[in-house]
């Protein structure tokens, strides 16, 4: 790739827009970790300590909000009295196992959707497309009913049907584009090589791997973070995560401490996925944008 | 020993044709060109081959086995990719040895005849690299590489050099040709090229329109073509062919155009007569008209359009009679653009061709 500069010179307007813009991003960088900072930093406190603000121009005060001794007893309470572990694993079936799903079947899909030519390929890319337009709130009555029916409310594989029938849409058209990224010669050299057509496409596999990986990451935050799928379809038997936290604002208690522990609980695995992956996901999802 | 037969075959795109009853058959050992423009059927003839494409009908035999119903990876043929198509997520040495992987060889036979063939194919040095780090010139030879690793019965090679600069395609050229006949394996090579296949083929089948044309030497192909549209376009500069009407006046046989009138040769007079065409074609290759100052009997009065000078030759355009003339001639000519001249062309080697049908007649 041909790197070029941006030329750019200063003006008086340039370098004022430059600061605001600096500012900007300071106070946006505040916004965004601060509730993260609370958040943990309550989940390791005594619940009167979690409310003690300072008086307004007590600055002083404020060291209290770093300055505490940590007590690990609301993590405990969540896996002791709660059972969370539970709602951990189920989270993590139904995400993984719903991302694996909508990956085995979207790429399947997506290569012939890549590779083959027949009638009707626009409309049933479109209609494919099309099933994620609604919201989900739209279809969660039927969905319901559908699910109830088969038995599927309340269990782990209900939800991993939920979530891989929104995923599956989404799968389709990201892997698509890596496919088609990929020359068919490729894939006629390895037939000639002496590759039966099915060796011949797993042989160009690795080739779209950056794209399967970005996307199974994506599958697995969507349904790690869903909620409206997981208080319905998953409600009962099936709790994951968020759901569970959820249910720890009783009306005649809030939890506090034990809330601010399960975010942390559901948010740790998450950001430590992402940064994990950082490099593959950014270089997966910019690969298919830009042909050779 | 006949190693490859094409026997009636045909394809068919929907309803459009693009190979029509093509008939063909190599020798073993044997370098075959297909030649012909962009949309001949070439690519078409060699992806069915390989088995890459279906046979609408006809049959295709390797040795004696008929291929036409075999996955590629049953006929026993390897083939090299206009694009390269290499595996760019692996390095060179798996890209070579991948036809023996896939056939199972033991690691350590893969290793040395990878090697083998890296070696002599001057790339022993980048076989620890990736495609993408390599130039144009060495991807190619990788994927020659993944060729000649192992020994199938016949080579099929799709324009394989298309994409060098001049330089490198005309040394690739010999060496391929050297290749070839150091490995003795039957060679298919598809080419637009018609220098390419001139100077590299034992014989060549130039096809258009989807139609075998002629199949025959480089030597036959270029002294006989069979008609008008092979004899344009093998050669370059590409022969004249000048329309022109038959005339007889007493015993002389006179070609008529609007710019001159030329008297034929007892061979050519011959052939004019007994074909009974009226319309011709008069074909001369530059390298067989002569261009003068002064004019002679038979000569035909033109002026000079333009003239480029390709190094060892000088191409002098003459305008006579509102037909192109091409003529090759010494670097050295004196004649300048709009200039008046006079050409005459050397009877035995020019060619007539129908008008309406564009067969040879002589």
């Amino acid at each position: 790739m041909a790197s070029r500069d941006i030329v750019q010179y200063d003006t008086g307007l340039s370098r004022l827009l430059s600061v605001l813009a600096k500012v900007f991003l300071a106070a946006y960088v505040v916004w965004t970790i601060l509730p993260f900072v609370i958040m943990i930093g309550s989940s390791m406190k005594d619940l009167l300590q979690a409310f003690t603000l300072p008086e307004v121009g007590d600055w002083a005060g404020t060291s209290a909000l770093v300055h505490f001794t940590p007590t690990f007893k609301h993590y405990v309470a969540l896996f002791t009295e709660e059972s969370f572990g539970t709602y951990l694993s189920n989270s993590l079936l139904a995400s993984v196992g719903s991302a694996l799903l909508a990956v085995i079947l979207g790429t399947s899909c997506a290569y012939s959707m890549s590779r083959y030519e027949f009638r009707g390929k626009k409309d049933l890319l479109f209609w494919i497309i099309s099933t994620r337009m609604a919201p989900v709130v739209a279809v969660i009555v039927p969905l319901y009913a559908i699910f109830r029916n088969f038995g599927l409310v309340g269990t782990i594989p209900g939800l991993i049907l939920a979530y891989t029938t929104f995923n599956l849409p989404f799968a389709i058209w990201m892997l698509k584009g890596f496919f088609d990224n990929v020359p068919y010669a490729v894939e006629e050299a390895a037939q000639c090589d002496g590759a039966t057509r099915f060796q011949a496409t797993l042989m160009i596999l690795p080739l779209v791997a950056p794209g399967i990986g970005a996307f199974l990451v994506l599958c697995i935050l969507f349904a790690w973070n869903d909620f409206l799928f997981a208080t319905i379809i998953g409600s009962g038997a099936a709790k994951t995560l968020p759901a569970a936290t959820k249910e720890l604002v009783q009306p005649q208690n809030v939890q506090w401490g034990k809330i601010m522990a399960a975010g942390v609980v559901t948010t740790a695995p998450m950001m430590l996925l992402g940064l994990l992956i950082r490099r593959y996901l950014v270089a997966g999802l910019t690969m298919g944008a830009v042909k050779e | 020993m006949v190693a490859l037969k094409i026997e009636n075959v045909w394809k068919y795109y929907g309803d459009t044709v693009a190979v029509r009853d093509l008939n063909l058959e190599c020798d073993d050992g044997e370098f075959v060109c297909m030649l012909g423009p962009s949309g001949c059927g070439k690519s078409s003839t060699m992806r069915m081959l390989a088995g890459l494409e279906h046979i609408s009908s006809g049959d295709i035999l390797l040795g004696d086995r008929r291929i036409n119903d075999l996955a590629p990876k049953d006929r026993d043929i390897a083939m090299v990719f206009e694009n390269y198509a290499l595996y760019p997520h692996k390095t060179v040495a798996e890209n070579i040895g991948n036809p023996l992987r896939l056939a199972k060889v033991a690691k350590h036979e893969i290793r040395k005849r990878v090697q083998e063939a890296a070696d002599l194919l001057e790339i022993g040095h980048l076989l620890d690299r990736k495609p993408m780090e390599l130039s144009g010139g060495q991807k190619q030879r990788v994927a020659i590489g993944r060729v000649i690793v192992r020994q199938p019965q016949i080579y099929l090679f799709d324009e394989p050099i298309a994409h060098l600069d001049a330089k490198l395609r005309a040394r690739m050229r010999s060496e391929l040709k050297h290749l070839q006949q150091h490995l003795g394996v039957t060679t298919v090579y598809v080419t637009h090229d018609q220098l390419e296949a001139l100077s590299m083929a034992d014989r060549i089948a130039v096809m258009h329109e989807g139609v075998l044309q002629q199949f025959g030497t480089p030597a036959e192909i270029y002294s006989n073509p069979v008609n008008a549209w092979v004899a344009g376009f093998v050669g370059e500069p590409a022969m004249n062919l000048i329309a022109c009407s038959c005339a007889q006046e007493g015993n002389a046989v006179n070609l008529m155009h609007d710019g001159f009138k030329i008297t034929l040769d007892d061979r050519l007079a011959k052939a004019a007569l007994s074909s009974g065409e009226r319309d011709l074609r008069l074909g001369v290759r530059p390298e067989n008209v002569r261009l003068t100052a002064d004019p002679d009997d038979g000569m035909i009065a033109g002026t000079v359009f333009s003239r480029q000078l390709l190094g060892s030759d000088m191409l002098v355009d003459v305008l006579s009679g509102g037909d192109h003339i091409r003529v090759r001639t010494d670097p050295k000519s004196p004649f300048e653009a709009d200039e008046k001249c006079y050409v005459s062309f050397d009877f035995d080697h020019a060619h007539l061709f129908s008008a309406e049908t564009g067969i040879s007649i002589v």
